[in-house]
């Protein structure tokens, strides 16, 4: 590894920045690519890093999840994989934006409708009865003509309201379709991740026990009680670590010791 | 009544509140969906979800329903399927041969 501090770099396998005023969490946060200073140069942490990475006094460890993504680490693959793969896949190909839906119409009432009917029918009425004593002044005839003249745009509007209301009606419904099965997915991916884990961890479990019994710490008659650092040791133990591990713990004697058991390269701060 | 059913953990959130502290309001609650009374205020509660959580709350109008207010013929067929003899048998099956409606002819027909 190749890390750089405030103007010195250090190189080497395991380095000690014990006095300089440095915060392990940004180096643990560097290694993991997440900022870029301080400038660290080395080999790309595999997942597990972003929960045992960083071992420190106040740390808290999902130990099951952080063993899973050790076995990851070291190449495991679960009968699970193309499973969950695929549910990811259909998860970033669906589309679940909300849609744009055309503005509602106010409907026009039946009784609107209904009385422009009947006015009609009286006008023409009117109009028959008027024109049999030759007394047409066309005033009824224009009266006629408006009002079918309102009634057609009434009844325009209502079907169009009609239309709108079913349109709004069937995109929210394909938005909501979408949202169900998005939410099918996620549980489904949950499920088959949970399930991935617990085969990872199943694997591991003995090497896991082993390490517990061999880093520095109290072991616990159950391995998986181990306190969140006995517990970050073990794991990194039992996971490839080709990036340097972050430790803040006065657990090991010396560096070396520490490179030795976690078979890593050591950053100490 | 009306059914407000929620599509999204915020909104299924803010549902939860308004049903503990509008209970007057509320009818029957769900999981993720309530029924609310159908009045301006169980309306204006609704309609809020709706204001804060757009197309994540869908809201129906759900009118009471009596056994009465479907054709015979559809209870019927409820009541001498329910009493088969035979309790494997699809109804496709039991309907055909006898004198009750079709599972096709069903699903055609609105309300």
């Amino acid at each position: 590894m190749k890390l750089r501090v405030a103007g010195t770099t250090y190189t080497g396998a395991v380095v000690d920045l014990r006095t300089r005023d440095v915060d392990g969490r940004t180096i643990a946060a560097s290694i993991r690519g997440q900022q870029c200073l301080p400038a660290v140069s080395c080999p790309d942490p595999p997942s597990v890093y972003a929960y045992a990475g960083h071992v420190h006094p106040s740390m808290g460890l999902r130990t099951r999840t952080a063993l899973a993504a050790a076995a990851r680490s070291q190449g495991h693959e679960t009968p699970q994989d193309e499973a969950i793969d695929d549910c990811r896949e259909q998860l970033t190909e669906l589309e679940c934006s909300p849609p744009d839906l055309p503005d509602p119409v106010e409907s026009v009432p039946d009784a609107t409708i209904d009385g422009l009917q009947e006015t009609i029918a009286a006008y023409r009425g009117r109009l028959t009865a008027r024109e049999a004593v030759g007394a047409d002044d066309g005033t009824v005839q224009a009266d006629l003509r408006d009002a079918a003249m309102e009634l057609s745009e009434r009844e325009t509007r209502r079907a169009a309201a009609i239309e709108t209301r079913e349109l709004r009606r069937e995109r929210a419904r394909a938005y909501r379709d979408a949202l169900e099965e998005r939410r099918r997915l996620s549980d489904a991916l949950a499920n088959r991740r949970r399930s991935a884990r617990a085969t990872l961890v199943d694997r591991c479990a003995d090497a896991f026990a082993r390490a517990v019994e061999t880093v520095p710490g109290t072991a616990p008659d159950d391995p998986f009680d181990a306190d969140p650092v006995t517990a970050a040791l073990a794991v990194l133990r039992v996971a490839r670590t080709p990036a340097p591990v972050v430790v803040e713990t006065d657990r090991f004697r010396t560096l070396a010791a520490a490179s030795d058991c976690l078979d890593a390269p050591i950053v100490r701060c | 009544m009306l059914l407000v059913v929620t599509y999204s953990r915020a909104a299924r959130r803010d549902l939860r509140n308004v049903c503990r502290a509008h209970e007057d309001c509320v009818v029957r609650q769900f999981g993720r969906a309530a029924l609310f009374s159908g009045t301006e205020f169980g309306a204006f509660q609704a309609l809020r979800l709706h204001e804060k959580h757009g197309l994540d709350v869908q809201i129906e109008h759900v009118e009471p329903f009596e056994p009465s207010d479907v054709p015979i013929h559809v209870r019927e067929a409820a009541e001498r399927y329910e009493a088969r003899e035979e309790p494997a048998t699809p109804y496709k099956r039991f309907a055909s041969g006898r004198d009750i409606p079709d599972p096709e002819h069903l699903r055609g027909v609105d309300l």
